[in-house]
């Protein structure tokens, strides 16, 4: 099954720190929920490992992310794909795009994702709000270390 | 199902230990939602702590408020219980509304809430009767402890141990099923005391059970069906899926909500 998400975040960072966290391994792997590793394969590919957990559910996918399109410093698409074994597969992306404001940078994002296997399955009835969710606390995450950053920096 | 050890402990504290020395390992109460997952292979516990042998966590009792019922009580018990039939009468259909008979038969209240499904009943009357959470180790009042989809206030490794509900001048709960499911497509509490009338709506909204306050307000000024006929919650809010769009189920809700008012004033 398919899914659409979007939303936007308001950071208060210039947009040059937040493009450059948008391409820092160690903030992505900060602030995607659940992984556990990710490590750069290539230039713009990625290896990840991460955990889902919905309620009951826990399941352990592998995978790769992939960096695309990056127009700097303003849009990139950001892309996984992942199999969680016996508990299915899932895959995504999502479309950033950067702005200046006059308190630091608006993230929109416009973001899909698809999930097939047992998981959606069962899981059906609960696949759009997890997804959803994933979402939402990945960008939020983002938005508090990329801003968190700039309020500490010199 | 993968392969995990079996722990059936005598003592709270035992069960706490054993959740502290290994991560993966999993509290069994009714085993209504986990067992399914598991038999689904889509969780791999490492072993599985059974709260069935624990003296103190089963069992309802009046108390000055209300009522404190134990979190390892079964749906079927807090349905049948003549003292709930007195006490928060509503609390007794909800439980005897609860998914199927063989739910009711294993299913327990702490259970319920420590999965906190966004569409299960018990988090509707929780929050409605604004009930207090006990654990092995605190006090949580339902306004804290409820924290979204499956999340709520618990910590690594903390045990619910009973549930403290106040008594209500009058309380209903009434939820549209999903026929195929039994789960709450829309599952509306309402509440009355002396001070507010408080609505929580399970099965409907996008982050699980929350109190749907404009409802509430208008009712704490005029306790009656109509005063909602102007009122709608913001579909934006509301969960979207083949079952039903967010603009249904937040009919639903009103619905169910005018309903709930209806036979709590009777």
């Amino acid at each position: 099954m398919a899914l659409e998400m979007n939303g936007s975040v308001e950071i208060p960072a210039p947009r040059a720190a937040v493009w450059a966290a948008l391409n820092s391994i160690d903030t992505l792997k900060a602030c995607i929920p659940g992984c556990e590793e990710l490590e750069q394969v290539s230039g713009s590919e990625l290896k990840a490992l991460v955990v889902a957990k919905i309620g009951p559910v826990k399941a352990k996918f592998k995978g790769t992310v992939i960096l695309s399109d990056l127009m700097p410093p303003e849009s990139y698409r950001i892309s996984g794909e992942g199999e969680g074994g016996v508990a299915g597969f899932a895959k995504g992306g999502a479309q950033v795009r950067l702005t200046e404001t006059d308190s630091g940078t608006k993230l929109d994002y416009t973001a899909e994702a698809q999930i097939g296997g047992k998981l959606a399955q069962l899981g059906q009835r609960l696949v759009a709000g997890a997804a959803k969710k994933m979402a939402d606390t990945f960008f939020q995450n983002f938005a508090v270390a990329v801003g968190g950053e700039t309020v500490q920096g010199p | 199902m993968f392969a995990f050890t079996y722990q059936r402990p005598e003592a709270l504290s035992d069960a706490v230990g054993a959740l502290a020395a290994d991560g993966e390992a999993k509290l069994l109460a009714g085993g209504q939602t986990l067992l399914p997952t598991l038999k689904q292979r889509l969780a791999q516990p490492s072993a599985l702590v059974d709260l069935s042998r624990i003296p103190g966590l089963v069992g309802i009792t009046r108390t000055a408020e209300g009522l404190a019922i134990g979190a390892m009580t079964r749906h079927v018990e807090v349905a049948s219980s003549p003292v709930v039939r007195e006490v928060i009468p509503a609390l007794a259909d909800l439980a005897g509304g609860i998914g199927d008979v063989a739910v009711r038969n294993r299913g327990t209240l702490g259970g319920s809430l420590a999965n906190d499904d966004p569409t299960a009943d018990y988090p509707a009357a929780v929050l409605a009767l604004n009930a207090i959470v006990v654990t092995d180790r605190r006090e949580i009042p339902a306004g804290d402890y409820f924290r979204g989809l499956f999340e709520t206030a618990l910590e690594e490794g903390e045990i619910i141990t009973r549930v403290d509900f106040p008594q209500v001048e009058c309380a209903a709960y009434m939820k549209f099923r999903n026929p195929a499911s039994r789960y709450a497509m829309a599952g509306v509490f309402v509440a009355k005391t002396a001070a507010e009338v408080r609505v929580a709506v399970t099965g409907a909204g996008q982050s699980g059970v929350f109190l749907w306050t404009e409802a509430g307000e208008a009712l704490t000024s005029d306790f009656s069906p109509q005063v909602l006929d102007t009122l709608t919650p913001d579909p934006d809010e509301l969960m979207s899926d083949l079952h039903g769009s967010a603009a249904y189920r937040a009919q639903l809700v009103k619905v169910m909500a005018q309903r709930a008012v209806e036979k709590a004033a009777r």
